[in-house]
């Protein structure tokens, strides 16, 4: 399911963004959750502008198809 | 990326891929940024982010007291009152300490081998008690705040954190003195910083 796709490729790249292998504690330390909340933060924003800016690409794409074949036809 | 999407589009609607359903089944047409807006765009259908749903281990639900608590136990603030309290009580101790070993209580000039009184040198302990543990508190609250603080900022965890939080207070504390008491406070305090970090990792 795509939801459940999209939080394990956010959670593998800001796991390796913001959490270096140093495994001295189990907590997490301030500066990793800081970290990792703005890197959810700038996942989900550039997520939604790639959505929206790949939707109106393919949209103009469409339309120059569609005047390509009414030219045509 | 529009190179990309005029080929996937060709694609689809040539050879009437999968991508499109040609006019031979029914009269629909399925354009790829119609899927693409269902599918990562505006349209796309409002799931509530249950972490069982998204694949996550089963874990019960914080409550909203429990999320403020450790909220609040995570903050800034609270770590620098725990460094301060601490550094209080630290110093106290330690000043207590060296009031018994370091006597310079009761010297009377007119008669300098009679033995201080009892009053006399507890309220010494409990003057270098008190101003000791005063400064150890300050200290301790400057330092683990603006740790905090560096930390935040950089969003890691390593030890420059602590060796730039000690520059800064060794350098508020050695500032009042002048400015090169200030670079040489910044230095030391930097330097022990960074022996602790060391020993610590």
């Amino acid at each position: 399911s795509l939801p459940a796709l999209m939080k394990d490729l956010m959670t593998n790249a800001c796991h390796r963004k913001c959490v270096p292998p140093h495994y001295k504690e189990a907590e997490l330390t301030k500066g990793e959750s800081v970290c990792l909340d703005r890197c959810v933060a700038k996942y989900l924003d550039l997520h939604e502008r790639l959505g929206r800016k790949l939707t109106e690409l393919s949209v103009q794409d469409e339309e120059m198809m569609r005047k390509a074949a009414v030219g045509s036809g | 990326m529009a190179a990309s999407t005029r080929a996937a589009n060709a694609a689809a609607s040539n050879p009437q891929g999968p991508a499109s359903v040609g006019p031979s089944v029914d009269n629909t047409t399925l354009q790829y940024s119609m899927i693409l807006e269902h599918l990562i765009g505006d349209k796309r259908p409002v799931k509530d982010l249950n972490p069982a749903v998204m694949g996550g281990l089963p874990v019960p639900p914080k409550s909203d007291e429990q999320k403020m608590i450790e909220r609040g136990m995570e903050s800034c603030a609270f770590k620098s009152l725990l460094a301060c309290v601490g550094g209080f009580v630290l110093g106290g101790a330690f000043g207590v300490f060296t009031a018994g070993i370091d006597t310079n209580v009761g010297i009377d000039p007119k008669d300098p081998l009679r033995t201080p009184t009892a009053r006399e040198v507890l309220k010494d302990m409990g003057q270098r008690g008190m101003s000791y543990a005063k400064n150890f508190a300050i200290v301790g609250a400057m330092f683990s705040c603006t740790e905090c603080i560096i930390e935040s900022h950089r969003g890691k965890s390593d030890w420059k954190n602590a060796v730039y939080s000690g520059c800064v207070t060794g350098g508020a504390i050695g500032f009042r003195a002048g400015l090169k008491a200030g670079v040489l406070g910044c230095g030391g305090f930097a330097a022990f910083s960074a022996a602790i970090e060391y020993y610590l990792r």
